[in-house]
């Protein structure tokens, strides 16, 4: 019997079907070298997968680092074929009653092996994932263990696509099963845009049964204004510099008081890189929401490497910027909805007068908005602006500027999105005309869907996965607004049909409860045996209890608690300590009280 | 030696390296108890192979900090393994509870570990580990460290009273083994000459000398004392210091000074100590590691320091103590706690003249006091008239003092 037919005989006894598409496969994915060891190595379109030298030796610390992070009960998921020397190493390096689960995207790959190293010793002892990427994903979700995937680069990129969308879905279903309760400290700016999605997002969190920590900032916007007033820029400068600091300190302040499992920062959070180095020393998981364009708001560059994992409205080019920076973890979470306070209103007769208009638009005074919308002037319809910051703006939009150009809070937003027959939605760019990379959806797109209100948004690229053009009408010439806005204010059932087709949508997929529970499972996902563990129950005292066995001495501190409560080692230890100062105490109890010694060391942040 | 350790007592000392030298009296003074079994250490590992050093100690066992802050990392996310290696941990490095534990920390790390690896406990934590009453003299100590400015007893001495016994009235000498030094370390304190080691540094910033008044202080030594040769000792992290203080030094200076910041172990470090005639340095570990491996101490003592409680231990040492004329406050920094960069003269004179003419002479907003020990152990003399206020140490002994007694039975705190 020769190597391949040994191998597959091995497979066969495990998984017989496997061993058949291995003998129908064609294989020649991999173009076979010998190493200078003599071992087969694989090279594809000229990018070796394997050390050209040694891939052994190189299998051997790829396998000791990934084994150095992995956790006990967790299963390891290996993304990347190659010539299975990491995955080989890997079964050496853990122990047996560690489950490895490996990839195979392409089984013409795993022909290759198959015909080139012997793999019957070991291989049974690798589950063996293959197939439809959808039954990929339901096999690895009926584990009910945390997964950890371990990327061995070389060969994974090859099939990133395919690992992205078994990501996906295991996401999703990481999502819908989540049934543990994760404390999320949710710390906000002094001001700006990202303060009301802060304050989003911590409501939704809340509403889908997690603890949340608020750290509002904005409280102390009146002292930063005070400064904003100083004459002297860099007296104005350095105390505004200083008040961010002590709102940084704060926070740590905060945080070390009731230990948060996540800190989750939304753009402009007066956090700094030394403050989120010293978070990290302390084992505190950061994540950072950076709701803002990466191109006009930069100081990204500066935090970058300072946060565990960063969410972004933008893709290919923001998530490799972000990497080159620095981060980690880039992960994308488009903006969304708040159904709540973005909702079809009824305006009464005065209301629809004073708010009310055939064309609307709502927002600052960027210049692509100066040089585009004096086009919507003109006799055939009422055209009304609403926003801040347009001063200097032509004396014709002046005329139409609501309210002398003041900011308008976002329940007057919703009435005028309500009252308007077309809304325009220009995304903000500082030059004329359309942003040329113009990529993320704005927040206003979602708001505007939200409240069933008919909008022309400018075309973006991102726009796409998140409306169709049933929902949400587009353009992408300046010239084309005008012509739109005449045809669409003739055919109010046409944009009746679409305004709720784009609220349906919203409702369904773009609220910020979903956000959270895409940025959560994302997370869980990321760090299965932190926020993934609490998210799947495992720390409730229900799940505890079932586990205690091999502690049985255990048991009794659990069943102190309610079953759906979950349980740290701070909620053990007072329940220990509440017994009085001269209880009597068990081994088990002294140690959970050094433990939660050392825990608390979070304490000593400051 | 009782091989079992249940027959063997436990002295627990879990600060940091200044406070594991300050144990050495009362370890010396409980291995002179009869009634006292053999002892064993418990310390932080870091210091575990200069507790191996200590005169009267069987065992030495390392208290690995980050051993429990990863437990107490992983306990959420796997309970059970976590108890499960952990009692196998204890089982391995202590199969069996000590008779007595003497614990010399306050910290309830400390009286949790005494409760855990002993049958009976003798200091903090002797009324159980979750006790909000502490034995008098560690409420004494509490006292000390809230009020500060009376005190008259030694920290060292204050260690003795927790573990129930009197000081020796001698100091205690660590046996530092031979050591391999760094090659161009290696003749320190071999050739002729007046061999002084600088504590460069210190733990707390407040307690750091500014390498600027080293630098001056090297320069007037090596002035003053044609022979005078100068080590600087300092961890890894005062390397930068260890610079800026030979930064600006004339050549001629720079030849005469050995630079062993972030070179040495902490046995190598002691071996040298033990090389040079004197060290000199703040309040630091290294200063008092110094006195317990014979040389002799200049102390610089500002900020929160204070030489009655925590000066050079043994005959003979001098300290320089900063009095509240020293500092250079200004009105909005009056009500918080003087540091080194409030120190407005430093008694860089008065101390190199001590040492190389020993000539003891004052400087202004400084007091000069020599160490001496006696029956109530450590006191401190001052040079001139001043002296210290404050309750007289045979009165504090007498009223608080209760000599040792080791019950056979187990203590009632904790379930076998």
């Amino acid at each position: 019997m020769n190597m391949f037919e040994r191998n597959l005989a091995a497979i066969g006894l495990k998984d017989a079907a496997l061993a058949t598409a291995l003998r129908e496969a064609r294989g020649g994915a991999f173009q076979i070298t010998p190493a200078r060891t003599g071992q087969p190595t694989a090279m594809v379109s000229g990018r070796s997968l394997h050390s050209a030298y040694d891939p052994l030796r190189e299998a051997q610390a790829w396998a000791t680092a990934q084994a150095a992070v992995c956790q006990p009960g967790e299963v390891l998921i290996v993304l990347g074929v190659g010539l299975l020397y990491h995955v080989e190493a890997l079964r050496a390096c853990v122990s047996r009653d560690t489950t490895i689960g490996s990839i195979v995207p392409d089984l013409n790959e795993l022909h290759d092996v198959c015909m080139v190293r012997a793999l019957d010793r070991w291989m049974n002892e690798v589950e063996w994932l293959w197939g439809p990427v959808e039954r990929m994903a339901a096999s690895l979700a009926t584990t009910g263990r945390p997964l950890r995937f371990l990327n061995y680069a070389p060969a994974a990129a090859m099939h990133a696509s395919v690992h992205a969308d078994l990501e996906r879905l295991i996401r999703q279903q990481v999502s819908a099963r989540a049934g543990g309760q994760v404390h999320v400290a949710v710390v906000g700016p002094i001001y700006g845009g990202s303060l009301s999605i802060a304050n989003y997002a911590a409501a939704a969190l809340e509403q889908l049964g997690h603890r949340v920590t608020r750290i509002d900032h904005s409280l102390h916007q009146v002292s930063y204004d005070v400064m904003t007033g100083l004459k002297d820029p860099r007296h104005r400068a350095t105390l505004q510099g200083r008040l961010a600091d002590l709102l940084g300190q704060l926070t740590i302040a905060r945080i070390a008081e009731d230990p948060p499992d996540v800190v989750l920062a939304l753009a402009q959070a007066p956090m700094t890189l030394p403050l989120l180095e010293h978070l990290r020393k302390k084992n505190f998981m950061t994540a950072m929401w950076f709701v803002e364009n990466y191109r006009h708001l930069t100081y990204w560059q500066q935090v970058a490497a300072g946060y565990d994992h960063w969410f972004v409205i933008q893709k290919q080019s923001c998530e490799h910027a972000l990497r080159y920076a620095g981060a980690k973890q880039v992960s994308y979470l488009p903006m969304a909805a708040e159904p709540s306070l973005h909702c079809p209103v009824s305006l009464t007769p005065e209301e629809q007068t004073a708010l009310g208009a055939d064309v609307s638009f709502v927002g600052a005074g960027y210049a692509n908005r100066r040089a585009l919308l004096p086009r919507l002037l003109t006799n055939e319809w009422a055209f009304k602006l609403w926003g801040n910051e347009w001063d200097g703006a032509t004396t014709s939009l002046g005329d139409v500027l609501q309210r002398g150009g003041a900011r308008i809070d976002t329940k007057t937003c919703t009435k005028v999105f309500n009252g308007t027959k077309v809304n325009i939605n220009l995304h903000s760019w500082t030059g004329e005309g359309l942003d040329p990379d113009g990529d993320c959806v704005n927040p206003r797109t979602f708001e505007l869907a939200a409240c069933g209100a008919f909008q022309i948004v400018d075309d973006r690229t991102l726009l796409p996965e998140v409306f169709t053009k049933e929902q949400v009408l587009t353009f992408s010439r300046p010239h084309d607004l005008v012509p739109l806005v005449r045809q669409w204010l003739r055919d109010e059932v046409g944009r009746k049909q679409m305004a709720d087709a784009a609220r349906q949508r919203v409702l369904a997929e773009h609220t910020y409860g979903h956000r959270m529970q895409q940025f959560l499972a994302q997370i869980g996902v990321n760090q299965p045996d932190r926020v993934g563990a609490i998210l799947q129950g495992e720390r409730q005292a229900g799940a505890l209890l079932a586990r205690s066995a091999p502690v049985p001495e255990l048991k009794p501190v659990l069943a102190q608690f309610a079953r759906q409560e979950r349980v740290e080692l701070k909620d053990v230890a007072l329940r220990i300590r509440e017994r009085g100062m001269t209880a009597v105490l068990s081994r088990e109890d002294l140690l959970i009280l050094m433990l939660d010694e050392y825990r608390m060391e979070t304490r000593d942040l400051l | 030696m009782a091989d079992d350790v249940a027959d063997r007592g436990l002295v627990i000392q879990l600060a940091r390296l200044g406070d594991l030298v300050q144990s050495l009296p009362a370890i010396a003074a409980l291995n002179a108890e009869a009634a006292v079994p053999a002892l064993d250490l418990l310390c932080p590992a870091p210091f575990a192979s200069m507790g191996s050093c200590v005169p009267g100690i069987g065992r030495v066992l390392a208290w690995e900090v980050e051993r429990w802050r990863m437990w107490a990392d992983r306990w959420s996310s796997a309970r059970e393994e976590t108890l499960t290696e952990i009692e196998a941990y204890l089982k391995m490095v202590i199969p069996k509870p000590y008779a007595a534990a003497f614990n010399l920390n306050q910290h309830s790390r400390s009286m949790l570990a005494a409760t855990l690896l002993s049958r009976h406990v003798m200091g903090p934590g002797e009324r159980g580990p979750l006790a909000k009453d502490l034995p008098p003299w560690a409420e004494y100590l509490r006292g000390v460290v809230r009020h500060r400015d009376r005190n008259r007893v030694h920290l060292a001495d204050v260690f003795c009273g927790l573990c129930g016994v009197m000081p020796l009235g001698t100091a205690p000498h660590l046996h530092i083994p031979p050591t391999t030094l760094p090659v161009d370390l290696a003749s320190i304190g071999a050739t002729k000459g007046l061999w002084i080691a600088v504590i460069v540094g210190a733990g707390d910033m407040a307690r750091c000398v500014p390498p600027e008044v080293w630098r001056e202080w090297i320069r007037v030594f090596l002035d003053a004392s044609r022979d005078g040769r100068v080590v600087l000792i300092g961890s890894e992290a005062e390397c930068e210091r260890g610079r800026a203080i030979q930064d600006g030094l004339s050549s001629l200076c720079l030849g005469r000074i050995w630079d062993a910041t972030g070179r040495t172990t902490l046995m190598q470090t002691a071996a040298l100590l033990s090389r040079c005639q004197w060290v000199i340095g703040s309040d630091t570990g290294p200063l008092h590691l110094g006195t317990a491996v014979g040389a002799r101490a200049m102390g610089l003592y500002f900020a929160r320091a204070r030489v009655h409680e925590t000066g050079p231990y043994g005959q003979g040492h001098w300290t320089c103590q900063a009095e509240t004329s020293a500092y250079d406050l200004q009105d909005s920094e009056l009500n918080t706690p003087p540091s080194a960069r409030h120190v407005a003269r430093w008694p860089i004179a008065a101390s190199v003249r001590l040492i190389v003419d020993d000539q003891p002479k004052g400087c202004d907003g400084w007091t000069l006091w020599q160490s001496r020990l006696d029956h109530w152990g450590a006191d401190y003399v001052a040079e001139g008239t001043l002296q210290d206020s404050g309750e007289r140490r045979e009165d504090v002994w007498r009223r608080l003092h209760r000599p040792i007694s080791l019950k056979a039975l187990s203590h009632e705190y904790v379930r076998a």
